[in-house]
């Protein structure tokens, strides 16, 4: 079944106040051109998750679109911290809910593998469980071991409206390989209602059947693919492309005062009509050219 | 400093660090200098140790500093690459893990560790990088080595917020939160700490050469208990330093 679709398209999908689960782990895979799209739709009051905050829920934050994060805490490495996530949090203007990686990689296997809870060693004895149980009541629970009488602490599974998929390949279907290390990616999938997929490459059913133990995306559970080449830039693709330093350095710094925010945002999300006009005004085919992975390196 | 040659006191840090790492062990490592201690333990004394990173790497061998995890340069040549479940879940959730090594904004007293807040939590707060897999990290590893700037400020009493736990308030609230592992050193520029068997509090174990004991309690905002005895820390050798700087970050990025 093609279920292929534009950005746009997909985007308009997304009404206001939906969880999305978005791909990026700090600098790498993120859902750059969707966060851009997602802004000039105009969608708002989203609940966004992932288990190391990233790139592309910055720019959604800072360009107006959440309401609410759940994550384990992240930044843009050496680079800086996720300044727009931050001041929402210090501000209280963005309601944050955080775990820690391991405990949002296990709300959403509990979704992903339909259990009604999962248990686990983390959070106990933190201030990171103190502050969720106030933020967020009915996320965690105790329980008592069946088998052993211990005490646990309890998650309760995720299950966000529509998973984001930032992959290297996919088939008409849905069917996608994600090269290198996939972090949350594989459960945030499995436990979403609907999954958009943002590829890299579009490729044959008949490449994903000569290699099938690459599929870590069932396509039968993907409602639309869109084919779009360097959508997660400045982030890196694994053996596609490295991450544009000078671009991340550039917003790191920007995006420090409300007023930076604005101006980025002007110039790189609304300063363009979509994707295709954004590639030209960071440098074009040139400019791309040198990001493009090294084959043995991968970056 | 030395008679031979010099060194950085985030090198000697490092060296420390290294130096608590035996080999066959799984270490998992957070971002910074513990990544430096990890790669130097494997090239010389533990070649047989295995390297984790969160977020689905295993034994990389980078020949490019990254910026961090996130970095592909960071995977370079691993030997698995997969997902959090598979690393921070069965490897560490399910008890593989012999050493956590973070790095952190403050630790205490008790060795917890604060990478989310500074401030007051309930007014006005600086929201730094939280916890990503350092609680987890710190909640199931069998021991845990903090890796912290010797300075009064990132020394505390009691730290702000509870990012990562150390052994809590001390004597057996660690066990009672139902934590596996527990807290083994604090490495600073100045000393290398440890912990009371019974009352947890940290406890001074090696001043670095030329450093003073006045200089390691007069940059601390608590007092450490401290033995009758201390040793000085054994310094780097030539070797240890070179390979940091030409192999391991010879850009200086960690250890500069």
């Amino acid at each position: 079944m093609d279920k292929v679709a534009t950005l746009s398209e997909a985007v308009a999908t997304i009404p206001s106040g939906a969880h999305v689960a978005l791909p990026g782990f700090a600098i790498t895979r993120c859902a750059m051109a969707f966060a851009s799209e997602v802004i000039r739709q105009g969608i708002k009051r989203l609940t966004v998750s992932q288990c190391v905050g990233a790139m592309d829920a910055d720019l959604l934050a800072g360009g107006g679109a959440i309401e609410r994060i759940l994550y384990g805490g992240g930044s843009l490495d050496r680079f800086g911290r996720l300044s727009c996530v931050n001041r929402g949090i210090e501000q209280g203007t963005l309601v944050a809910e955080e775990y820690s990686s391991l405990s949002m990689a296990f709300r959403y296997l509990a979704g992903a593998i339909g259990l009604p809870f999962v248990p686990i060693r983390s959070l106990r004895g933190s201030d990171v469980l103190a502050r969720l149980q106030e933020i967020a009541p009915s996320a965690t629970a105790y329980v008592t071991d069946p088998f052993t009488g211990e005490e646990w602490l309890a998650l309760r599974p995720l299950t966000p409206d529509v998973t984001v998929a930032q992959v290297q390949v996919a088939d008409a279907e849905g069917n996608a390989w994600i090269l290198g290390p996939r972090w949350d990616n594989d459960e945030q999938v499995k436990s979403s209602k609907r999954t958009i997929v943002i590829t890299e490459r579009l490729v044959s059913t008949e490449t994903i059947r000569r290699e099938p133990e690459r599929t870590v995306i069932h396509g039968f559970r993907v409602d639309m693919v869109v084919p779009l080449p360097f959508a997660a830039h400045p982030t890196s693709v694994y053996r596609a492309y490295d991450y544009d330093a000078e671009h991340i350095r550039m917003y790191a710094e920007a995006v420090k005062t409300p007023e930076g925010m604005r101006g980025y945002l002007d110039a790189y999300v609304y300063g363009v009509k979509d994707h295709w006009e954004y590639l030209e005004k960071i440098g074009g085919t040139k400019h791309l050219n040198g990001l493009v992975a090294d084959d043995v390196l991968g970056y | 400093m030395n008679a031979e040659f010099e060194y950085t006191p985030f090198e000697l840090m490092a060296v420390a660090g290294a130096r608590e790492l035996k080999d066959g062990e799984i270490v998992a490592v957070g971002l910074g200098l513990p990544v430096v201690a990890t790669f130097l333990a494997k090239r010389t004394h533990a070649p047989n140790l295995t390297i984790m990173f969160e977020l689905g790497v295993i034994d990389p061998e980078p020949v490019d500093t990254g910026v961090g995890l996130a970095d592909p340069r960071v995977w370079y040549r691993a030997k698995i690459l997969s997902t959090f479940v598979d690393m921070l879940g069965t490897v560490l959730h399910g008890g593989r893990v012999d050493v956590g090594f973070l790095g952190g904004l403050e630790t205490d007293a008790y060795g917890n560790l604060n990478t989310t807040l500074l401030g007051d939590p309930k007014g006005k707060f600086r929201h730094f990088v939280g916890s990503g897999g350092a609680n987890d990290i710190a909640s199931s590893s069998r021991r845990t080595i903090i890796i912290v700037r010797h300075e009064a400020r990132k020394l505390q009493e009691a730290v702000s917020f509870i990012t990562s736990p150390g052994f809590i308030r001390g004597g057996n609230t660690r066990a009672e939160a139902g934590l596996a592992g527990e807290p083994s050193r604090v490495i600073t520029d100045k000393a290398i700490f440890g912990f009371h068997p019974e009352s947890k509090r940290m406890m001074l174990l090696s001043i670095h050469p030329g450093t003073t004991l006045e200089e390691v309690l007069a940059g601390m905002s608590f007092e450490p208990i401290v033995p009758d005895d201390v040793p000085f820390t054994t310094p780097p050798t030539a070797e240890q330093v070179r390979l940091i700087r030409e192999e391991i970050d010879p850009e200086g990025m960690y250890s500069g």
